[in-house]
């Protein structure tokens, strides 16, 4: 399926525009105040490309915060029609990261037996085109969980660039990429061995960039966590940072807890889905009053089980931390991001 | 990735009707429901130890095992208990008012590889309902096994549902059935005491009998060590957990423990596959 061209680029928003003629276009937007977060575009003028990765993940657009998921009508009995989003996306410059969680959800959520209908509808109607990186941005990891710089072929995106300088190589991994291809194929043309070449090369020289040597992260954490051979005290004492704001789960590109509710008015109610936290207390709360995870140790043990365990490696088919680095940016109590505990696991030690 | 299929909907619930309700105990009734419609009526089968997602609409969603055996078609019978806002709505309501139903949904009791072998079950409260699925299903075909012994204890005599089905189950000679309760109450001329003093009174033994219970946490913890203590294998206690499941298809990962779902690979456990979750 693959296949490789070059975009010169100077061209790139000439594309966009012709893919704005079928679909919504979702790229990164830089807002006041210097964000940069992906949002729907009106004009491909709009976009930067020069970027670390946005605090958002693109993950709303695929699993939205409050997902309406049904509608009921009460007339005389209940009459009940499910609500579908067939928009149809373009994901334009997300980062190899963000492309490997929608290849974690495809496997959570996605699962052939169980498939969540509303994920897979919005997933047959998005497309993704990916930015490698050149650069480690400064909290990721992604060379450790093996989701970038770059992404190889089979590696969840439709088409990948690769900044090259003067032009951008165009990677084409599937139906869909061609298909974003034939939107404007003029602008493209072939590209050379050198090309790929060079790819490798800038492959090799980001993951020399990286701050620390990331690959530390995981191998010792994730055995100890798997066999649960982590002392007690360590997790409550690592807990005492948490204030269970949620901001780690909210922000984490595969977090996929979700609560279920209903509101009604005048006999027609809507039944949606919104995002849960397993550092909030009331996701175990049974009924009864009764709480497994009674305590914020607790609650964190879960989050670090379900990132990087075997056992959940083996139930979803790939690791759940894909390396963003956006628990590091955003945990208040400066400590909690997965690289931080992953290390304080492998060190048995918290200071 | 290909397209995936997104059809049938697993979150859409269909219609179903209240067609009878029986009181149990103060606090607990058994609903009677029936699709609104016939062809999925007919088409809706379950196994024992399976559950619903039972909607009602503006309040949502909550998990209840099935009461009635899949033997007795025609309808199928839940029994709740009001705690909260979805249950007491739950209980407020009467024939002809429709709720949705999810399912069925999650594993269910081993009964096809039990064939022949003894059975026990131990049930506490309103641990009973989801137990009685199975006992009817196996009293439907009761020549496909051994000894049936079942045992039975709730706090007090009130707090017995199923009362007049008891009693025809005291009747039956095919089978060795007894009734304890916590606190005795005027009127009760029977045992007194935690399930397990009936051990000894039933004759419990280990030989090539499955151990079945539903009850609340406490009485489960004891019970199975109990059972283990008398020489029963660790597969051969099986049970059901509770957790708040609220997807009840493995998604939303409010029920997990470690990598399990109860919802989706269980809610039926056996005592050997309880003691490898890691939480």
């Amino acid at each position: 399926m693959s296949r490789a061209l070059r975009l010169e680029k100077s061209r790139w928003r000439e594309w966009v525009a012709a893919l704005q003629k079928a679909s919504t276009v979702i790229a990164p937007v830089r807002l006041h105040g210097d964000d940069v977060a992906f949002e729907r575009i009106t004009s491909p003028d709009q976009i930067t490309l020069d970027f670390d990765n946005p605090q958002d993940s693109p993950k709303r657009f695929l699993f939205p915060q409050v997902e309406p998921m049904l509608r009921y009508h009460r007339n005389g009995g209940y009459d009940v029609e499910p609500l579908y989003d067939e928009e149809k996306r373009v994901l334009f410059a997300i980062r190899c990261c963000d492309v490997s969680a929608v290849r974690f959800f495809d496997l959570a959520l996605g699962v052939p037996d169980l498939p969540d209908s509303y994920y897979a509808t919005r997933r047959a109607h998005t497309a993704f085109i990916a930015l490698g990186c050149n650069a480690p941005c400064r909290e990721c990891f992604c060379v450790c969980a093996n989701t970038g710089p770059f992404l190889p072929s089979g590696g969840g995106f439709d088409v990948q660039l690769t900044d090259l300088g003067d032009y951008f190589l165009v990677e084409v991994d599937t139906s869909k990429g061609e298909e974003l291809i034939g939107a404007a194929p003029d602008l493209f043309t072939s590209a050379s061995k050198d090309d790929l070449a060079e790819r490798a090369a800038l492959d090799k020289a980001a993951e020399q960039r990286f701050p620390r040597d990331p690959r530390l992260y995981f191998s010792a954490s994730s055995r100890k966590v798997s066999v649960d051979s982590v002392e007690e005290d360590l997790w409550r004492r690592m807990a005492e940072w948490c204030v269970a704001c949620g901001g780690c789960t909210n922000i984490c590109p595969t977090c996929y807890c979700f609560n279920v509710t209903d509101a009604q008015a005048n006999g027609v109610g809507v039944r949606s889905r919104r995002w849960d936290s397993c550092q909030y207390p009331g996701l175990t709360r049974e009924a009864s009053g009764h709480n497994p995870r009674p305590e914020q140790l607790h609650r964190l043990k879960r989050r670090m089980f379900h990132k990087i365990s075997y056992q959940y490696g083996a139930r979803d088919g790939m690791q759940g931390c894909v390396g963003c680095g956006r628990c590091v940016r955003v945990c208040p109590g400066i400590r909690l991001g997965i690289p931080e505990v992953g290390e304080a696991i492998r060190r048995a030690e918290w200071k | 990735m290909e397209v995936m299929e997104r059809r049938p909907n697993i979150y859409l619930p269909q219609i179903a009707r209240i067609t009878g309700v029986r009181d149990e105990t103060p606090d607990t009734k058994t609903f009677v429901f029936r699709f609104r419609d016939d062809e999925t009526h007919a088409a809706f089968t379950w196994r024992p130890g399976q559950f619903v997602e039972l909607s009602v609409f503006g309040l949502g969603e909550a998990p209840f095992g099935f009461a009635s055996s899949p033997t007795r078609k025609g309808s199928f019978e839940i029994t709740i208990r009001a705690v909260g806002a979805l249950t007491r709505a739950l209980h407020a309501m009467g024939p002809g008012d429709e709720v949705g139903i999810r399912g069925p949904l999650g594993n269910s009791f081993p009964y096809d590889e039990v064939q022949r072998r003894n059975i026990l079950f131990i049930a506490g409260g309103i641990g009973l309902p989801p137990l009685r699925s199975l006992i009817q299903n196996m009293f439907d075909e009761r020549d496909k096994f051994g000894d049936i012994t079942i045992l039975y204890g709730a706090r007090t005599p009130t707090d017995l549902v199923y009362k007049s089905e008891l009693k025809e189950w005291e009747q039956r000679s095919d089978i060795k059935f007894m009734v304890t309760v916590d606190r005795s109450e005027p009127g009760w001329q029977g045992n007194v005491g935690m399930v397990p003093t009936l051990f000894p009174k039933a004759g419990v033994k280990p030989d090539g009998t499955v151990a079945y219970m539903c009850g609340p946490p406490v009485m489960i913890r004891f019970v199975i060590q109990d059972l283990v203590s008398m020489g029963f294998a660790d597969e051969d206690i099986i049970s059901t957990l509770e957790r708040h499941m609220k997807c009840g298809v493995g998604k939303c990962n409010h029920c997990c423990i470690g990598h399990k779902y109860v919802c989706r690979d269980g809610p039926v456990f056996s005592y050997k596959q309880m003691k490898g979750l890691l939480e």
